[in-house]
């Protein structure tokens, strides 16, 4: 099997808590990441899914290397990003890229979107000689499904989605081979997210790029990605390919999250079985011991205080091979259905008007 | 009907022109029923029940004409003093963000205290009672200790419970919710639509539930109505919509919802976007955006046709409903 | 709590309505997508900076074109002031002492019989003088040492957030008659300095502030991603965003550096006569406000008229940068 292009090993990012003006002293620290392990294969993509607070959003700033981590390695192609800084860390950045959420904020207000988009030539000069560079810029915003004349307007001048098509041409400038991409459609309209995640799945075949995507939306997760991580509480409770995650979930968490998901099917809406959590998540400044699901979990028992389960195909599938024996961080993993199985026929008839 | 709005027209002034946002909506609901009002930003669906709930901001709001008819009382001919009565008492509305819709230096013991003193005329003790009865109602665990908290001291979703409590207060017969889970998480917004609609449920109340949502929609609601720029395109219920919508945006919406079936495929995207409210387009306001669209389309507005195929009543706003409901 | 303000009006509204330009979309959506559609030709598709926008505003602001027209003719008349006043400020006749209005002297004649004409249009040039050069001063020091700190952070920032702590314990008046009172030279300098030493605080505080919250946009973060440098995040992403409140501030600010000015110069410290300043005519003239008001009037009055016109632009360039206020 080849070298994973990305590999992320113990990964923590811990923000002290601090008292004191001039002189601080610290009294905690905020477990935003808390030891997350993954790997990403040329040319596919990983989703990430968890609730707000998991620490998906940090996880995606370390691996663009806009926050330091605490302690882990990330390794791009075998070398450790984590440390590097000046002319190396340049370089890895030429070849890791981001996409932001919210299309408002993302791109400066003052600034055209042709020198939005071409800064990446400045600060790179050797990625495109000087007089090229227009018509790269142009070129780009052709790609991504915008006139290559509105390369002198401003941001304000254009919609939510097409923002968000300009973000993906900063982000495609330097022909990386990494794109994090950390809820690039949540802050859209239905009916635009669809044409920004076609979007996105055509750059990736044209390109040949590997996505990491974060999101809270489970459905869009499961219809981009190869694999899917499970977030919560800083760390990755479940992992797996898609059928894997959403049609045989193992952990407790992953399989109230899927049920809680509404389902736009009012068919199934009786016949469906709901695991509510009891009360929230808990604060990442005091993780639970042993287990950090174990205080919202319906299953938990005393082994589950005492001991970290970890990130690994569970002992009673360890035997089996099927869609079951996948890594799930649970003392008492079990398969359970949640998603009814889908209806020939949920919504609409199959094929697109007209 | 409990409540009736009637051919309602409401715009804004704005530095661009006219905003047309809302453009001849009509939309009833009845006692215990679910009406889902869905759209996307810049539908009018909030801006339909701020009127409704007589909060919007006038200016720059106008409303130009219509009629909201409440028990068969009009109020947009009510007096300020006699709507006010209506408001809180007989009908509420929460909102999305509860955190910014609480008063942050007020416990949540003396909001919720307030509905009893100001419109019953309760000591603040027995409000403070009844505060607390509230709250254990939307099963705020340890209620008694923690009605003397202030609101920031909730999580999420716990605050949405307390605006729930506060709009249940006085057991109106109408409630508006205003994207009630949109800002929660799907674990907590799941907690939270079981505790409207069981609420609902026990107190027989009329519920307007304002979303964008799809499938929160298919979960809770009876009666759909889909809006865009400003106008009511297709009603139906709940199930025919899904099975079957008759107007092409509705099944647009629905077919680019990601599917386990077509993964892998091309999401089904509906083209262009919706337009600037001070430029609808002309005729028929999706047809721009429409595959189905004809000449017709560009020039004439579609009335809400009735497209009542079963008993269920249904309308769709298109020339075409036919080829679309049979398509 | 139903009455209470509903939590957000729909994005598109709030984006024609009260965000202004912000969020045109949709109507450009359609005209944006490839195919340029029906009304691609319309005069709003042509590029527009978000200072083109503010400036397009301001030109139709009668409250800014009214101080703009005041302002500049201040300015003209501190550099040119023989242009409207042919006479000497400081030749002046006993004999005329306090006479009023007369042919070629429209003003009267002040306590030592100065033209008093004369005198307050000469004042003008000490005033606008110190109003500029002090705001100049204020808001380079200010915004570079506030911009710093605020982009940085860490030790720095919180050395010199106490170092302006302390500065905001000064009274003003107070100070400048302890510190000005020892200086002798007869020039604008020592105010402008005396201004500008107590002045940054104010404006470092606002710069730092808005670059923090620039630093949070998330264009930052990706421009940062890029690889960019801490010069270019600075110049080209956070500065360009953080100015409009410094500019707004420094404007409202330049009109009570130029009263503060006059305070000094009536209390005696600031300039000395034969300096010509409004605050040395107005003090000379207090005296015998029974017997010659109008020596009192008209420097006070072109004081008056010169702070309020910074300020009402001041104002009007904060409505123009700021659509969240219309």
């Amino acid at each position: 099997m080849a070298e994973p292009i990305l590999q992320v090993t113990g990964l923590v990012k811990h923000y002290p808590l601090t008292t004191g003006i001039l002189f601080k002293k610290q009294v905690g620290a905020v477990k935003a990441v808390d030891g997350v392990d993954f790997h990403l294969d040329r040319g596919e993509t990983l989703g990430i899914v968890g609730e707000s607070g998991c620490g998906k959003s940090t996880v995606a700033k370390m691996l663009v290397n806009l926050e330091r981590p605490t302690a882990g390695e990330i390794r791009y192609k075998g070398e450790d990003i984590t440390r590097l800084s000046g002319k190396a860390l340049k370089s890895v950045r030429r070849n890791i890229q981001m996409v932001f959420q919210d299309p408002y904020t993302s791109l400066n207000p003052r600034m055209t979107v042709g020198d939005i988009i071409g800064e990446a030539y400045d600060i790179h000069p050797e990625v495109a000689p000087k007089g090229d560079r227009r018509a790269r810029v142009q070129q780009l915003l052709d790609v991504v499904g915008l006139n290559p004349e509105y390369i002198n307007r401003y941001p304000h001048q254009f919609s939510g989605g097409q923002r968000q098509r300009i973000g993906i041409a900063r982000g495609l400038a330097l022909r990386p081979e990494i794109i994090v991409a950390d809820e690039p459609v949540s802050a859209l309209d239905v009916s635009v997210q669809a044409q920004v995640i076609n979007l996105m799945a055509r750059l990736q075949d044209e390109f040949d790029l590997s996505y990491i995507f974060i999101a809270h939306d489970l459905s869009i997760v499961r219809h981009i990605s190869d694999r899917v991580g499970v977030m919560y509480l800083g760390r990755i409770v479940e992992t797996g390919r898609d059928a894997e995650i959403y049609d045989h979930p193992t952990h407790p968490y992953t399989q109230a999250l899927l049920s809680a998901v509404p389902v736009p099917d009012p068919e199934a809406r009786e016949h469906r079985e709901r695991i509510i959590l009891a009360g929230d998540v808990p604060s990442p400044t005091n993780i639970p011991s042993g287990c950090r699901f174990r205080t919202r979990c319906w299953k938990a028992r005393e082994r589950c205080a005492l001991e970290v389960p970890a990130l690994a195909v569970p002992a009673e599938f360890r035997s089996v091979s099927g869609p079951a024996a996948h890594d799930s961080a649970c003392h008492f993993a079990e398969e359970k259905q949640v998603v009814p199985p889908e209806t020939d026929d949920g919504a609409g008839h199959g094929s697109g008007p007209g | 009907m409990l409540l009736e709005v009637r051919d309602l027209h409401v715009e804004f002034h704005t530095r661009d022109g006219v905003a047309r946002a809302v453009n001849g909506v009509s939309y009833g609901v009845d006692a215990g029923e679910t009406l889902a009002v869905l759209g996307e930003s810049g539908s009018g669906k909030s801006v339909t029940a701020q009127t409704v709930m007589g909060i919007l901001d006038v200016p720059p709001g106008r409303i130009t004409s219509g009629e909201i008819l409440f028990e068969g009382r009009d109020l947009l001919k009510l007096k300020e003093e006699e709507r006010r009565k209506v408001r809180g008492a007989e009908m509420a509305m929460i909102f999305q963000d509860a955190l910014s819709s609480l008063n942050p230096v007020l416990t949540v013991g003396d909001q919720l205290g307030e509905m009893f003193t100001v419109h019953r005329g309760m000591s603040r003790k027995d409000a403070r009672a009844k505060a607390v009865e509230l709250m254990d109602r939307v099963r705020i665990p340890a209620a008694k200790e923690r009605v003397r908290q202030y609101p920031h001291q909730f999580s999420g979703g716990m605050r949405q419970r307390i605006m729930i409590a506060m709009a249940m207060a006085l057991e109106p017969k109408l409630i508006i919710a205003d994207e009630p889970t949109t800002a929660l998480d799907v674990t907590v917004q799941a907690q939270v639509m079981d505790l409207l609609a069981e609420l609902q449920r026990e107190l027989h109340m009329g519920l307007i539930l304002i979303t964008h949502d799809l499938g929160v929609v298919a979960d809770v609601a009876d009666r759909i109505a889909v809006m865009y720029a400003g106008r009511i395109v297709e009603t139906a219920p709940v199930h025919d919509i899904y099975k079957n919508p008759a107007h092409p945006y509705t099944r647009g919406l629905l077919e680019s919802i990601p599917r386990l079936d077509q993964k892998g495929q091309e999401l089904y995207a509906i083209k262009g976007l919706p337009p600037n409210l001070t430029r609808i387009p002309p005729g028929c306001a999706f047809h721009p955006r429409c595959p189905m669209a004809q000449d017709v389309c560009a020039t004439d507005v579609p009335p809400l046709y009735d497209v009542t195929e079963s008993d269920a009543e249904r309308g769709s706003a298109c020339h075409f409903w036919r080829e679309c409901l049979h398509g | 709590m139903p009455d209470q303000e509903p939590y957000e009006p729909e994005r598109a509204i709030a984006g024609t309505g009260m965000g202004g330009t912000m969020d045109l979309g949709a109507s450009e959506a359609v005209t944006l997508e490839k195919a340029p559609g029906p009304d691609g030709g319309s005069p709003q598709d042509k590029p527009r900076s978000l200072w083109s926008d503010a400036w397009h505003d301001l030109r139709r602001n009668p409250v800014f074109i009214i101080s703009a027209l005041v302002i500049l003719f201040l300015i003209v008349i501190s550099i040119w002031p023989s242009l409207i006043a042919s006479g000497n400020p400081l030749k002046c006749d006993l004999a005329k002492a306090q006479e009023g209005s007369q042919p070629g002297h429209p003003f009267g004649f002040n306590g030592q019989g100065c033209d008093v004409y004369t005198r307050t249009v000469y004042g003008a040039r000490t005033s606008v003088a110190v109003g500029v050069l002090a705001t100049l001063g204020v808001a380079v020091l200010g915004s570079v040492l506030g911009g710093l700190a605020g982009f940085f952070g860490g030790a720095g920032d919180a050395v010199l957030s106490r170092i302006t702590d302390i500065f905001f314990a000064i009274p003003v008046v107070l100070g400048g008659l302890v510190l000005l009172s020892v200086i002798t030279s007869n020039t604008v300098w020592p105010v402008i300095g005396f201004i500008v030493l107590l002045g940054w605080p104010q404006i470092s505080r606002i710069a730092r502030g808005s670059v923090i919250t620039a630093k949070q946009n998330d264009y930052v973060q990706a421009a940062r991603a890029l690889g960019a440098s801490n010069s270019r995040l600075l110049l080209r992403h956070i500065a360009p965003n953080a100015v409009a409140p410094v500019i707004v501030v420094a404007t409202i600010a330049l009109g009570t550096y130029i009263s503060l000015e006059a305070t000094l110069s009536f209390l005696g410290v600031g300039l000395k006569p034969p300096s010509v300043s409004w605050g040395i005519d107005i003090s000379a003239a207090a005296p015998y406000v029974r017997n010659a008001p109008h020596a009192l009037l008209w420097p006070s009055g072109a004081l008056a008229v010169t702070v309020l016109a910074f300020i009402m632009l001041g104002d009007a360039v904060r409505d123009a940068l700021d659509p969240k206020l219309r």
